[in-house]
């Protein structure tokens, strides 16, 4: 009934003209994506990857639930760039820039930082945008039609349809074991709660299994499917130009030393403090927050 | 963990005016009821799938708390203790065995409740012992819950929560899926839980086990309680059974169709108008003249 709408990623139905690109351009941009942030430590690059992305949602309509998915930035881009403001991710010599008491601010960890937090975020909005503008029975049909095997894509489509039924399973398990009397809060009271979820989810298995099998499942024959994806010129021409770009891009960087821009930035040095007290006390708050909330329950 | 004062009140479940709304969105679950259930009653809540039966029981042991109104269980009120701190009071049988329970034993799975409402260990060794009894479960008390069949494992469910003694007892379709050997036992119990005074709830489709058992029967249509009185007036009104599309027990149904237009009771059980019938066959018969 509510689960649809406790599901912070899912299809958003629409007819935009994101949601009509076919499925398969659309994951040429992810991957395209991905290994574009992950071959560059080039920030103007990642950042605008990164915007352009976040442009997408608005032609789609799907902002708002965009912005709700992307809140599990917040925790990881907190502690990461406070982490890497006074502990960089990369061989030294690293450059202090201020000291807070007995920590040491590094203005190539707040670089460092930035650069992984943008693929982070590169990725990550990308792949929401895709996921939010794609029915998951044409992503599966047109992975259909490059020959990738319907079992495979079976499988695919199981895991993904099976992660809202365990994210329910869960919550009716702690109710129970709640109900129960169980004490305490965190990973080792929720432990015995595991034992019911992986029962369950075998079970759910060997059920499918059946049913799968006495309907029919691995029979031979052309597979067809209810829903058509077209594929139009103006897709060819989105996915190829995607690839060009993306991966054009990626290779130049590679061939240019990861083309990092840290030894042209300088950013002041108040600059870095002041980005490593946000982001260490949003990350205090979080944790602590997340703390307090389980004592006071108690 | 502190543990609710549980002095004692006049009324077992208190809800006035409780409203529910799903965080989630604008569904409405509940909408704006009132219940009252006095110590030692035994209740039935009917509905169809949808009209708030599970989400009105949620909020007796503070799995849910009310968006809007009351909902005070033995005087506490459930808003601001915790489902830990509520489980003293009420016990919850949910309808699937399989998510309650997780222990290595079925020995260790009774164990755990009263454990952890902190029983001492002599009585809990008693409870159990009393609880094995009473559910047959001698044979498999060594097994894991999981290797038990289903209805031994829903007894287990449900013998794992009452062995926390808990004064109120919640009901969420316990006859589902089980065989009448199990819905016997089941029967039985509720009856013994009331004989000791246990409030007992039972939300369930089983409208013969209903009859048999409860003294109430609460009707839920469009998260509003409809209706709120005796399993006999309540089954005996076509208007209502039809407009909440429920089934009055087959031998209410019978009686209603055949003995009530001639003066007979509304029966709820075959029993019973079986009784019924029997007697005026044998008056029919003794009046006749013999020849």
């Amino acid at each position: 009934m509510s689960m649809q709408a406790s599901l912070p990623v899912s299809l958003i139905p629409g007819d935009s003209l994101i949601h009509r690109i076919n499925p398969l351009v659309k994951i040429v941009w992810v991957v395209g994506y991905i290994i574009l942030a992950f071959s560059t430590q080039n920030i103007i690059i990642l950042y605008s990857m990164a915007l352009f992305a976040f442009l997408l949602a608005p032609i789609a309509g799907v902002t708002k639930p965009l912005l709700k998915g992307a809140l599990i930035l917040v925790p990881i881009a907190s502690s990461l760039l406070a982490l890497q403001i006074i502990a960089p991710a990369v061989e030294k010599p690293w450059t202090p820039v201020a000291e807070i008491g007995a920590l040491t601010i590094y203005g190539d960890g707040l670089y460092y930082g930035l650069v992984l937090l943008g693929r982070i975020v590169a990725s990550l909005l990308i792949a929401l945008v895709m996921v939010m503008t794609t029915h998951p029975s044409d992503l599966f049909t047109s992975l259909a039609k490059i020959k990738v095997p319907y079992t495979l894509n079976f499988m695919l489509a199981m895991t993904m349809q099976l992660i809202p039924v365990f994210q329910r399973e869960v919550g009716i398990i702690l109710s129970a074991q709640k109900s129960r009397g169980m004490k305490g809060s965190g990973f080792a009271a929720v432990l015995p709660s595991f034992v019911p979820v992986f029962v369950g989810a075998i079970e759910r298995v060997q059920q499918l299994s059946i049913s799968l099998e006495s309907r029919g499942f691995g029979s031979d024959g052309v597979k067809t499917s209810f829903r058509q994806v077209r594929t139009r010129p103006s897709d060819w021409v989105l996915g190829i130009l995607g690839a060009i770009i993306l991966l054009g891009l990626a290779v130049f960087s590679i061939t240019k030393g990861l083309w990092s821009l840290s030894a042209l930035i300088m950013f002041p040095a108040a600059l870095v403090t002041w980005i490593f007290i946000i982001a260490a006390t949003v990350f205090g708050i979080i944790v602590f927050g997340a703390l307090a909330l389980a004592i006071f329950k108690k | 963990m502190t543990t609710p004062s549980s002095e004692k009140s006049d009324l077992a479940i208190d809800v006035s005016g409780a409203r529910y709304v799903y965080p989630t969105g604008n569904v409405v679950a509940l909408g704006g009821v009132d219940l009252q259930v006095e110590h030692g009653e035994i209740l039935g809540i009917i509905g169809q799938n949808g009209s708030g039966k599970t989400t009105l029981t949620k909020l007796f042991n503070g799995l849910l708390k009310p968006t809007g109104g009351k909902v005070v269980i033995n005087g506490v009120d459930t808003d601001g203790h915790t489902v830990q701190q509520m489980a003293a009071h009420v016990g919850y049988v949910f309808q699937n065995p399989n998510h309650q329970l997780f222990a290595r034993t079925v020995q260790a799975e009774l164990e755990f409740g009263p454990r952890n409402i902190g029983v001492p260990e002599e009585e809990i060794t008693e409870r159990v012992a009393e609880a094995v009894e009473f559910f047959g479960l001698a044979g498999v008390i060594e097994e894991h819950p999981y290797r038990v069949s289903f209805p031994i494992r829903k007894l287990v469910g449900i013998a794992s929560i009452v062995t926390m003694r808990p004064s109120i007892l919640i009901f969420d379709e316990p006859s589902t899926g089980q065989d009448h050997q199990t819905t016997k036992i089941i029967n039985d119990l509720m009856r013994g839980l009331r004989e000791k005074g246990t409030t007992v709830v039972c939300v369930s489709h089983d409208m013969p086990l209903l009859a048999d058992v409860v003294e109430r029967v609460v009707v839920m249509k469009d998260t509003q309680i409809i209706a709120d009185a005796a399993p006999r007036d309540v089954f005996a009104d076509k208007e209502l059974m039809a407009r909440t599309n429920l089934q009055a027990p087959q031998a209410t149904d019978i009686a209603l169709q055949t003995v009530v237009p001639l003066g007979g009771p509304t029966a709820l059980t075959p029993g019973e108008l079986a009784d019924d019938l029997v007697s005026r066959l044998s008056k029919a018969s003794t009046s006749q003249p013999t020849r």
